[in-house]
């Protein structure tokens, strides 16, 4: 791989999800130079693991296709995908960094036409579906993946699996000598649009979250929703296959707990109302939803979303962070708390718990510049100069909208950066 | 200009070579697709087959590409010759992989990619480079109308970008609400005490800068124009008016508070009685002493009550939560208490939101001593000297009177969005749309006096605002595209557009200040805005065969086209988002774009080699939006769902874009059905062209009438809503729609063209 | 700490004034850890977590929600506190870490130096029993504590309670784990003149603090 051409006046955007692309493709549409990595094989980001967007319950793939087109109609962004930033050095308008590409074992030649993946039998853990299934080794991650290139996981290499994709290829677009390569790109401002990951459900240790199977978190539970994910669409809970038709959500899991997330994540009651209407979609008037939460915060116009679920008969809302989970014999989860408007005591059994799980910001695993500012919970604000600047769930915990909002203010001020600093070199 | 000269390079990669005949597909080519070079390659979109392309075009004179390979979706790396139109024959994702393979299907296949390949000739004979849009002005002035917190914000940011900026606040002077504030929330950490609003630093940067220009006391009178060439008229409070040209409109006109008096049940009048911006007032005027009540007594208690008006699901006040009243009681709860502890501040609240890192100021406010209870409030009654607020206590789940010397009610934010103008216009008629009888006019159906005063005054002949989404907001129903007004290069930011806290207007503001660059870029290039960003082409009419039916100029969803006085429509290019929803309008045919027109699709249709009445081997037309039926069947090929091999897709740019003419023209031409895959429509459309699938589905209500006056079964035209993710459901659709064509029989149209 | 009296003052009760600072304040200045009640954001995950829960008129999340509310004598009077065992499942819950248990006690500690905690509350009663017997010498005394809760309501009923629970004292008196004299005697610890003049120094730094709201 060439490294792409960068200068002092090329922006750096890190994050290829929904944040990432929006800065990447505003700036490059008022003309400016953008280079974007992406740490996974694909553009999209955790937004393209989504079924539905609330609040019109639309499809996350339907504006990843029109950014994709926007993308492929803009010779302005280079795209580099497995791409990590190992470390950033300089100041506004002057940075230099280093980016560490990870082999993808597939070069540019491949049709994705899916004879490596037919020819390989190891699986994987699909990470696209977060875990939940498996997926061949040699894959396209998923069919709205961009590039539309497949890839070998890394496990595979050494194997005699990896000789049959090789030999599968007919274009010889596998490459099973592909190294780490390290690039050195010159840039004048850096957005950071690396988005979130969800709080590790695990340590909410009352919860049973991996202890005990039908208690899932809800980003799994979009892909179960998902006619694309494990289940095909199926509502099905992890311990028997058996459909899952009493389902509760407890909010706050992780969020607004200084044992956990100090902040309120934003998204999960939004997330909640929508994932509540998966429910009906799936099972009509025979499902029902259970809410566990302390404060629904479905903020401005988002009310009305709230207001229509309210009137579902079959959704219920309980004022209660619920205390602990037991299990009974069946697998049912049984939920243990008060509910606090009034003062009353539940035990009640599910077939499946969804957990509305915290957003905690993806850049608190990786080694950010030394001059760039987070607050306690490591979301993102930017460096003092102005040069680097947080974007989108990066930046604060924010819904598909506002972080789409949030890059777009970014990707002004990273012009802002180039511009004044062309005006004070010239 | 020289010859055209037409190419086609086969690609017999991806297993292609392995089930298709190549040779009859270039005998297509050449004898019926009279292309004069055919070019076969095993692996086209290697940088050798792609090089072989480019030598054609810099060498062989070859002006028009024909790919025949996969979808238009895949390899845009590869097949990428700006300057060249081409047209892509899809044998890969809408053959290969969507056909059944075995020897048993050889022969439709082959029908099929035969087909692709006929249908990409015509198409492509049709095709022009664009030649760039003949609107192009190239003003990069931006006007930022509102001179409050997001007005200002947006023009420093612009301004520090370098752009110039004509500042326009209706007020005397700058700072709109801000102004009126006490003090802010924090915007960052630590999250724990009000701030300074740094209003009045703001107010200087954006006066000293020398880039922007700032109209105080000054309205717009009138804004006609499109993006880049936008000319405005600034009246002022004393009649002047100024006319200025600029690029693109920001629309920072903010908000106004909810009217106290509409809410007399919880006390609005009372002298105990205000609202946060009653409240701001007084606390402005203690200036950190003690808050005292506008009548001068004492304040020692004090109720906040929130979601006063707001989240009504009775219509009689705002349905909507405003989002910052709750960090607002917060701030103003402390106000008291840093100025006495003492004071007694009770926030009543029934979900208190606090999103983010408002978790902290939360908790600032219950260290100061804020009392927090979830309560519904009933009434408010004037009690002594002070009020009685009457709630349910809902977690000790009984019913409570609580004194109060003042109490707060937390109303919310209601936009500055200027003119309702559905009121105001009404859209397509059915008289418009049988095309023949006299134009509905349009008809006011408010009277003048109902209505706000216009912000903007837009001279454009759809009404003189931004359309509103709901409640009054001009927010953009796009998840993905939050900027997406309906009026391009006119954007809408802060509270206007939806309710917020400050630290969002500020944020929304710089994002609006891009899209303003971004508007003004791309017009001075004559390129399209979202979401067809960067496309060159534009509407071209021949304004000699118009009727002014006025079809295109009522239902263009952005506004774009004006009227001239005679009627005829003008089109304002830069104002176009190409979505060709005119040209699906059109009854007598005359707008058309470079590369896409009544004849790229028109000729396709007929391109065909329509096999007799007697073959039982129907043909059925898919027109198929390309933003998310197209991409749902080529995601149909990725996974190897198989459908019927008897249908011939087409993408369209949006189904609004149809023509019934392609219909009528595939009937008569022998096709056997016509479906239609487009986004959903209604309140949550999923069109990207906002009214385009709604339109395709008013104009296909009409069909029937068609069918009838040729005898043909109504089954034969199907109109289907499709999602992007639907790649299972278009493969069945598709089956079904065969099984329905075998019911009915095949067309009995067939070789009467 | 002063000695828990079975008896207290009479005062006058507080005004009773809703959602006034009054209560809280009260709470905060002589409940240990009381500075702490507002900061409690009802979510209830405390109540729910008790395994002593469905036994007691009020959870720690209402008794919260009762002292912001002003409800003072409901609160005092409340057995609740007193349900508390010090498992400590609400505090390591609890999202905003409240030190629950500590409130909990510490609000039964200021009801019953007030003279308003509940009569013939069982656990009330041990614990006066208990703190009583400790602090006489500075050291428990089992057969003396034990004894005298079982003839706490009377003398037939503590002979029931004994006779009951004979062979287990036999048995424990067999191990080594009970010795019977100590009901006569009992041993002291090594330094009991230290203890008393450490109680007595605690009761004086107590004395120091804003006497109690009557």
């Amino acid at each position: 791989m060439t490294a792409p051409i960068a200068t002092s006046q090329t922006i750096l955007v890190v994050g290829g999800g929904i944040s990432g692309m929006t800065a990447a493709l505003e700036a490059a549409e008022c003309g400016r130079d953008v280079v974007l990595v992406e740490r996974n094989p694909t553009l999209g980001g955790r937004t393209a693991l989504l079924y539905r967007y609330f609040p019109k319950m639309c499809h996350p793939t339907c504006g990843l296709e029109i950014n994709l087109r926007r993308l492929k109609a803009n010779r302005r962004v280079r795209v580099l995908t497995m791409t990590e930033v190992a470390g950033i050095t300089g100041q506004r308008g002057d940075y230099q960094a280093t980016l560490k590409i990870r082999p993808r074992y597939v070069n540019e030649r491949c049709t994705a036409c899916g004879d490596c993946s037919a020819a390989v039998s190891a699986e994987i853990p699909n990470p696209y579906n977060y875990g939940m299934g498996q997926i061949k080794a040699a894959y396209l991650p998923h069919a709205m993946a961009y590039p539309q290139r497949y890839v070998l996981a890394p496990s595979l290499i050494g194997t005699a699996d990896a000789d049959l994709a090789k030999a599968a290829c007919k274009v010889g677009a596998i490459d099973l000598e592909m190294q780490e390569e390290t690039v050195q790109l010159s840039v004048g401002a850096v957005v950071w649009a690396t988005g979130w990951r969800p709080y590790d459900a695990a340590k909410i240790q009352p919860y049973g979250y991996g202890r005990f199977p039908n208690v899932i978190t809800s980003v799994e539970f979009e892909r179960l929703a998902d006619p694309s994910g494990p289940t095909g669409g199926k509502l099905l809970r992890p311990s028997d296959g058996k459909e899952a038709k009493n389902i509760a959500f407890i909010q706050c899991a992780g969020s607004r707990d200084e044992n956990h997330l100090r902040h309120c994540s934003r998204i999960c009651c939004m997330a909640t109302l929508k994932q509540t209407q998966y429910v009906r979609e799936a099972l009509g008037e025979d499902g029902q939803s259970t809410v566990y939460y302390i404060d629904i915060r479905s903020i401005d116009r988002l009310e009305d979303f709230y207001q229509m679920v309210q009137r579902d008969k079959t959704v219920k809302f309980v004022k209660s962070k619920v205390a602990r989970i037991a299990q009974a014999d069946n697998g049912d989860p049984i939920l243990h708390g008060v509910d606090t408007e009034g003062y009353h005591r539940y035990a009640t059994p599910h077939d499946l718990v969804v957990l509305a799980i915290g957003m905690e910001p993806e850049s608190n695993s990786i080694a950010l510049p030394q001059d760039v500012i987070t607050d306690s919970s490591g979301f993102i604000e930017g460096s003092p100069d102005g040069g680097m600047c947080g974007a989108g769930s990066a930046s604060s915990p924010l819904d598909v909208n506002r972080s789409a909002q949030s890059a777009t203010g970014a990707a002004l001020r990273a012009i802002k950066v180039i511009h004044q600093t062309a005006r004070e070199e010239a | 200009m020289a010859d055209n000269k037409f190419a086609a390079y086969l690609c017999a990669g991806c297993g292609l070579g392995e089930v298709l005949d190549f040779e009859t597909l270039e005998k297509v080519a050449k004898r019926e697709g009279k292309m004069q070079v055919i070019k076969r390659h095993d692996f086209l979109c290697s940088a050798e087959g792609v090089q072989t392309i480019r030598d054609d075009i810099a060498n062989e004179g070859v002006t028009h590409v024909l790919i025949g390979a996969c979808s238009r979706r895949a390899k845009t790396d590869a097949f990428d010759f700006p300057q060249t139109p081409m047209a892509r024959a899809n044998l890969r994702e809408g053959v290969l992989w969507v056909v059944a393979p075995g020897t048993d299907h050889d022969e439709v296949r082959q029908e099929m990619a035969d087909d692709y390949i006929r249908m990409g000739c015509a198409e492509l004979k049709k095709m022009a480079v664009p030649a760039g849009n003949p609107d192009c002005a190239s003003n990069k002035r931006i006007l930022v109308v509102g001179g409050g917190m997001t007005g200002l914000t947006a023009a420093i940011e612009a301004a520090e970008t370098g752009y110039e900026v004509l500042l326009v606040e209706k007020q005397a002077q700058l700072g709109g609400w801000a102004a009126k504030l006490h003090k802010r929330v924090p915007f960052r950490e630590p999250y724990a005490e009000p701030q300074d609003t740094g209003l009045a630093e703001l107010i200087a940067r954006v006066e000293a800068h020398p880039k922007i220009g700032v109209h105080l006391a000054s309205t717009l009178a009138e804004t006609a124009g499109a993006p880049g060439r936008f000319a405005v008229k600034i009246a002022t409070e004393s009649g002047a008016v100024t006319q200025e040209t600029v690029g693109a409109i920001i629309q920072a006109s903010g908000f106004s508070t909810y009217d106290l008096a509409k809410l007399p049940e919880l006390g609005g009048g009372l002298p105990g009685v205000v609202d946060q911006a009653g409240l701001e007032q007084l606390a402005k005027a203690a200036d950190g002493g003690a808050i005292q009540r506008a009548d001068g007594q004492a304040v020692n208690s004090v109720v906040f009550v929130q979601c006063a008006g707001q989240r009504d699901e009775t219509g009689t006040h705002l349905p909507y939560c405003s989002g910052h009243c709750c960090a607002t009681s917060v701030k103003q709860a402390m106000y008291f208490k840093d100025a006495n502890p003492d004071v007694d501040t009770v926030v009543l609240y029934t979900d208190l939101r606090m999103p983010g890192m408002g978790e902290d100021f939360y908790r600032s406010a219950q260290t100061k001593g804020v009392i927090f209870t979830k309560g519904k409030v009933s009434t408010v009654t004037a009690a002594g000297s002070g009020c009685n607020v009457n709630f349910r206590d809902l977690i000790l789940n009984e019913e409570v009177t609580l004194g109060a010397d003042l109490v707060v009610l937390a109303t919310g934010q209601v936009p500055n969005s200027g003119v309702n103008i559905d009121l105001v216009v009404e859209l397509a008629t059915e008289e418009q749309a049988s095309g023949d009888q006299a134009p509905a006019e349009a008809t006011p159906v408010a009277t003048p006096v109902d209505l706000p005063p216009s912000i903007l005054n837009l001279t454009y002949r759809q009404g003189p605002d931004l359309p509103q989404l709901k409640a009054g907001l001009t927010d953009s129903h796009f998840i993905c595209f939050p900027y997406e007004t309906r009026r391009t290069g006119i954007y809408a930011a802060g509270p206007v557009r939806r309710p917020m806290d400050m630290l969002q207007a500020t944020d929304d503001a710089t994002g609006a200040a891009l899209k303003a660059i971004q508007a003004v870029e791309n017009a001075a290039l004559g390129r399209a805005a979202h979401p067809r960003s960067g496309d060159l082409s534009y509407p071209i009419v021949r304004l000699e065969g118009c009727t002014q039916c006025k079809r295109c100029t009522v239902e263009c969803p952005f506004g774009a086209i004006d009227e001239d006085e005679r009627r005829f429509p003008v089109f304002n290019e830069s104002r176009c988002r190409r979505c060709g929803t005119c040209m699906g309008a059109c009854p007598v045919r005359v707008i058309s774009f470079e590369n896409y027109s009544v004849d790229t699709v028109g000729s396709q249709i007929k391109s065909l080699d329509m096999p007799d009445e007697f073959s039982e081997r129907p043909r059925i037309l898919l027109l198929a939006c390309e933003n998310d039926a197209y991409p749902a069947l080529d995601m149909a090929g990725l996974s190897r769902t198989l459908y019927s091999a008897f249908v011939r897709a087409i993408p369209v740019r949006c189904l609004g874009s149809v023509n019934t003419i392609w219909i009528t023209d595939a009937l008569n031409s022998g096709w056997d059905g016509v479906m239609l895959m487009g986004c959903k429509r209604g309140d949550d459309y999923q069109c990207h062209f906002v009214k385009g699938s709604e339109l395709a589905h008013y104009r296909l209500s009409k069909i029937d009438d068609t069918l009838k006056q040729l005898s043909l079964e109504t089954e034969r035209v199907a109109s289907y809503e499709v999602a992007i993710t639907d790649s299972q459901r278009v493969a069945a659709l598709i089956n079904d729609y065969a099984e329905t064509i075998k019911r009915i029989g095949m067309s009995p149209m067939k070789g009467f063209n | 700490m002063q000695a828990l009296r079975t008896t207290g003052h009479q005062g006058i009760p507080a005004v009773a004034a809703r959602y006034r600072n009054n209560f809280l304040k009260e709470v905060e200045a002589h409940v240990e850890d009381g500075e702490w009640v507002k900061m409690c954001m009802q979510c209830g995950v405390c109540a729910g977590s008790c395994p002593f829960g469905p036994h007691w008129e009020h959870p720690p999340q209402e008794i919260f929600m009762m002292i912001r509310a002003g409800k003072r004598d409901e609160v005092l009077k409340s057995d609740a506190m007193w349900m508390c065992t010090s498992c400590y499942n609400c505090v390591v819950r609890c999202p905003r870490k409240l030190p629950i248990t500590q409130i909990m006690h510490g609000i039964a500690s200021y009801a019953q130096e007030l003279g308003l905690a509940p009569k013939n509350q069982p656990t009330r009663d041990f614990s006066i029993q208990f703190w009583n017997n400790c602090t006489k010498t500075g050291r428990v005394n089992e057969m003396k504590l034990t004894v005298g809760l079982y003839f706490k309501d009377g003398l037939v009923s503590g002979i029931k309670q004994v006779m009951n629970m004979l062979p287990v004292a036999i048995g424990l008196i067999k191990a080594g784990r009970l010795n019977p004299f100590e009901l006569i005697s009992g041993h002291s610890p090594k330094d009991q003149k230290g203890i008393a003049a450490m109680l007595k120094k605690a009761r004086a730094i107590e004395a120091q603090r804003a006497p109690a709201t009557h």
